[in-house]
């Protein structure tokens, strides 16, 4: 192939001119086959020297450049946007990294690094003289979104999504919306009650005809991609008919025989097989665990509206897009940790929630008065390294001590708790006489506005206690009474005791324990098992799952308030994936050839993307891409055993004439 | 191991103090105080104790006695936590703690016994006078004076003060007495040789003497070692006066209390007027910065401030008609205010120096020398 190229070297004011000679650089570059012209610049990204290529490549007719300067990850779309401006297609551009990868790795070596520079123009200018001209892909999209989960995050997402005119489907698991937020009482700055949160989301969404909810519903299969998903979920019926009386239905909740622990109260009461979790929870008419009904059909006697014949079905979603917001669970404190399950006065943080919401007069639990309450911080979240922490743990007859173990992967903080527990801690305070509250930390960090909090809580006379990780509370429990004892640091480790009526361990937030939905997407995790994004920083919401967003605290430990920022991100990224109706993606994939494909299915089990299938062409099993999923990472191309298939761009005969040119000897 | 006790906190705000509890433990007001070292870190600390209720640590505790309240902890705190406040709170506190009878609380803690204490004590002397005076003459001296002796003859009076003197020692020392116990004996198992107790009594007298600690307060920053504060000044005079009246009356009223007129130039006139100017220039001028709250330790005044300035006012005001009168040779003027000068005096002492705010005089000495022992018996180990 004839071509005419241009060759830009740059001297980046000195930091590559200082070591690499791009004088030197130039002149054995410039008679190079196919070069054009050869230029060294101070610096080739100002745009003094932009609009020099750009007249270059109008004047000569150049059909390629390559530019010498600093590493692509810089630069690459800046030389592309200037080929662009001077009608060349961008893929018609080649980059050879000669700073990171040449004057600064060896300012000891000036000869050897100009020598390294040539090199590396040189394989550059043989790739460009294969360069094609590539177009994007485009892809047609559907203008829907899915949302799964209807916590604060999903629900805010899909009103957010319905408003900018997308139809949206919104799938929640349980039968009743609001998630974790639902079982919250009074949140802080707000003083709304988590319920009146959701039931203001829920009016929302039932006030908006583009918006279909799911209850009851679970993604059991996903297939497609990006612009074109379709997931198919499992609706499990309420056996309750939606027109029904609600004395009716109270009547047949008191008549159920079944008791099982409630969940959505943290196990701390039970609940019937015929329930709802509060009495205006929404949908706002009750459903039957059909796992733990016995059928004895006392509910049916006394309420019409009961209907066993409902039926399991399979709903079809099609989507262009996926927004995750499938939330948390709280830690669940393994047993006898801190006295978890071992003391019957030691609850978690979200069960002290649901107690403090249920006292209506005296604060009581288990039938007993609270009057000091200890809360253990960090309980699951800033976890250890097993050893780091002392063990504790030893029994006598009268005297029993908990694990004080506070090993675990839960490297994380789980930002939410720390003011949550203070919000607890000062409510419970207002609302029940004769309260102290005792703080056992690791350091409080309410920031920003809830630092306001900690500070009311102080001048109400609640104590805070601090230790270092590798020294905390114990409790014990002597005679009947517990005790917790800390060697405080803000008191020079002296050993201070508190006798506690209740001990609350204020537990952080973990990963859902089912992740089967991470699976069905491919979803990649990060080191603390929540979904990952693909930059935390600049591309928050976006996996590297093509059209799959995420937010909420499925991400990772997060507010309400940053919860909802997250969820309008991410609704307004998923939005961006359909709102067009098609989609254009990076052109740069892999490419099968069917004449030499004999269908190993090697590339399909190294395909990180699920982007490979079988297809039958002219009654030959061979491997086809999907062109929307495929990222061209290569991962395909050294499995395949016939050497069928090539990635765009950086075919077999692009790498080997490269090789060639850095093995080449420099006169 | 030590239990925490919100409670403390509680009845520590009868003694004055607030706001304590928003200490986030930041550490500023240590690092702030001039007078706070290696040895002695305070006030965090003490704002600590006193949060978590740990009573033992203060009992026991000679900081509270160290602190001059500059205010520049509460000045700088991020808080506002007033740990300065606190700090006098604690002073409050401790004297009604060494205070064995258990007046002290009472005094500190209920208006009614404050009051009420005053009222009974001053009627007490009333009383005395109605029945025991002597005659109320109107015939003068030569030289014009009062015949001041004859109504109130001095030696009767001296057996009062004698007795006076007898309770407010055995009182006084026996709650300095219980300040060493808490704070000398509390370390168990050191050995204190006899003989500290001796090389280290000039800290007594000198810190006494000088209250010299009161220069350094408020000096970080300054460069200087001490500085010639109106403050420090202002309370040595008053001190100073407040001492030099006491010993005139109770030792040698004999002297004091004379119908003779001297020469102005005469020491008895002279150590008089000393006294009577330092003790209006301080009373004055602290009531006048308690009024004005103008600086830190003069903001918050409990109950007791006020009453101790009153008090001592009074005392100074009617001391001096007593001597204006008698010396014009107004007979029934001087007989009753010198009634009412001693229904003043008498309640005074009587509750400030054992039981109240006077017996800071002797606990701050005392303190730096229980400290200087127990700290030399620990270098000797």
């Amino acid at each position: 192939m004839n071509r005419k190229l241009g060759v830009y070297i740059c001297h980046c004011g000195g930091n590559i001119s200082d070591y690499v000679d791009v004088e030197k650089v130039k002149a054995a570059v410039e008679h190079d086959e196919g070069v054009f012209l050869a230029r060294t610049t101070m610096f080739a990204c100002s745009d003094a020297t932009q609009k020099e290529m750009v007249e270059d490549i109008n004047a000569n007719q150049l059909d390629g450049i390559v530019v010498a300067s600093c590493s692509p990850k810089l630069h690459l779309t800046t030389f592309r946007a200037v080929a662009e401006r001077a009608g060349l297609n961008k893929y018609n551009y080649v980059h050879a990294n000669i700073r990171e990868q040449v004057s600064w790795a060896h300012s000891d070596n000036k000869t050897g690094a100009t020598e390294k520079a040539i090199h590396l123009v040189k394989s550059a200018i043989a790739r460009v003289r294969l360069a094609e001209s590539l177009d994007p892909i485009t892809i047609p999209s559907r203008k829907a979104v899915a949302v799964i989960g209807a916590g604060i995050s999903g629900m805010r997402a899909a009103i957010e999504l319905a408003d900018m005119g997308c139809p949206v489907t919104l799938i929640e698991r349980e039968h009743f919306v609001g998630g974790r937020v639902a079982q919250w009482d009074l949140l802080f700055t707000t003083d709304q009650t988590g319920k009146e949160l959701v039931t203001r989301l829920y009016d929302d969404i039932a006030k908006r005809s583009n918006i279909r909810l799911l209850t009851g519903a679970e993604v059991i299969e996903n297939t497609g991609n990006i612009g074109d998903f379709t997931l198919k979920v499992k609706v499990t019926p309420r056996y309750i008919n939606e027109r029904c009386d609600e004395g009716n239905l109270q009547r047949a909740i008191d008549a159920c025989p079944v008791e099982v622990p409630d969940d959505f109260n943290f196990n701390i009461t039970t609940r019937k097989a015929i329930y709802h979790n509060f009495p205006s929870e929404y949908p706002q008419y009750p459903v039957i665990d059909i796992k733990n009904c016995t059928r004895c059909g006392e509910c049916e006697k006394v309420c019409g509206s009961i209907d066993f014949s409902q039926q399991e079905k399979t709903v079809e979603v099609k989507a262009g897009s996926v927004l995750m917001a499938t939330g948390f669970d709280p830690y669940n404190p393994s047993e006898g940790e801190f006295g978890y399950l071992q003391f019957d006065n030691v609850v978690t943080l979200p069960q002290f929630k649901r107690i403090i919401d249920m006292c209506e007069e005296k604060l009581t639990f288990r039938g007993k008065d609270i009057h000091n309450i200890a809360y253990i911080y960090c309980v699951g979240s800033r976890q250890v390294e097993a050893g780091a922490s002392s063990a504790g743990g030893s029994a006598t007859d009268r005297y029993e001590e908990a694990s004080r173990d506070i090993s675990g992967e839960n490297r994380y903080c789980s930002r939410y708790c720390c003011t949550s527990v203070i919000h607890s801690a000062i409510e419970t305070k207002k609302r029940f006489r004769a309260v102290n509250n005792y703080h056992f930390t690791r350091g409080i960090r309410t920031y920003g506005k809830q630092e306001l909090l900690y500070n009311e809580s102080l001048k109400m006379g609640d104590i805070y206690l601090q230790s270092y990780e590798n020294d905390p509370p114990s409790v014990i429990r002597e005679n009947g009474k517990t005790t917790v004892r800390i060697n405080d640091i803000m008191t020079a480790g002296k050993e201070i005791s508190v006798n506690a009526d209740l001990i609350v361990l204020v537990t952080g937030m973990v990963p859902r324990s089912d992740n089967r939905i991470a699976s069905l997407f491919k979803l990649p995790k990060g080191r603390d098992n929540f979904f990952n994004e693909i930059h935390m920083k600049l591309r928050p919401v976006e996996t590297v799952i093509d059209g799959v967003t995420i937010c909420g605290a499925c991400q990772g430990p997060k507010n309400i308030t940053e919860s909802v920022n997250s969820s309008l991100s991410a609704a307004t990224k998923s939005f961006s994936y359909v709102s067009k109706g098609e989609l254009e993606l990076e052109p740069i994939i892999a490419r099968v050839d069917a004449a030499l494909c004999t269908w190993c299915g090697k590339c399909m089990e190294a395909c990180p993307f699920d982007a490979v299938k079988k297809v039958v062409d002219g009654g030959k099993e061979i491997a086809a891409i999907n062109n929307s999923v495929c990222k061209g990472c290569g991962m395909c191309l050294p499995v395949c055993p016939v050497n069928a298939i090539d990635l765009v761009a950086y075919s077999d005969q692009e790498m080997e004439t490269m090789i060639n040119a850095l093995a080449e000897d420099i006169k | 191991m030590a239990a925490a006790d919100t409670m403390f906190g509680e009845s520590l705000k009868e003694f004055g103090a607030f706001d304590f509890n928003a200490c986030y433990n930041c550490g500023t007001c240590t690092a702030v105080c001039s007078l706070s070292d290696e040895q002695n870190s305070f006030p965090r600390e003490m704002v600590r104790f006193s949060v978590l209720g740990l009573r033992d640590d203060i009992h026991s505790s000679v900081k509270p006695w160290l602190c001059y309240y500059c205010g520049q902890c509460s000045t700088h705190c991020p808080q506002d936590a007033k740990p300065a406040e606190l700090m006098m709170s604690l002073r409050r506190y401790l004297t009604s703690v060494y205070d064995w009878t258990g007046l002290g609380r009472k005094l500190y803690t209920s208006k009614a016994w404050e009051f009420g204490s005053i009222a009974i004590l001053a009627l007490l002397i009333l009383v005395l006078f109605l029945f025991l005076h002597g005659p109320m003459t109107t015939e003068l001296t030569d030289q014009g004076g009062v015949k001041l002796n004859t109504f109130a003859p001095w030696k009767q009076v001296e057996i009062g003060d004698w007795i006076m003197a007898g309770m407010l020692s055995f009182f006084l020392l026996s709650n300095i007495f219980n300040m060493y116990l808490k704070i000398v004996r509390k370390n168990k198992g050191l050995k204190i040789p006899i003989k500290l107790w001796f090389t280290e009594l000039y800290n007594l007298i000198v810190h006494f003497a000088t209250q010299k600690q009161f220069s350094k307060c408020d000096t970080l920053g300054t460069g200087k070692k001490f500085t010639f504060s109106s403050y420090w000044i202002i309370h040595w005079f008053l001190m100073s006066s407040y001492v030099i009246m006491f010993i005139m009356i109770v030792f040698f009223l004999g002297w004091f209390q004379t119908d003779n007129i001297y020469h102005w130039t005469h020491p008895q006139r002279l150590f008089g007027y000393y006294a009577t100017a330092g003790l209006l220039t301080g009373v004055v001028w602290f009531f006048v910065a308690r009024f004005r709250k103008s600086d830190e330790k003069s903001k918050h005044s409990h109950i007791t401030d006020w009453t101790f300035l009153v008090l001592l006012f009074l005392t100074t005001v009617t001391g001096i008609l007593v001597q204006i009168f008698r010396i014009n040779g107004m007979p029934y003027p001087t007989y009753y205010t010198y009634v009412i000068h001693l229904m003043v005096l008498f309640p005074m002492l009587m509750i400030e120096v054992p039981f109240s705010k006077w017996s800071h005089l002797a606990y701050r000495p005392f303190a730096i020398y229980f400290d200087r022992v127990v700290q030399a018996a620990k270098k000797i180990k």
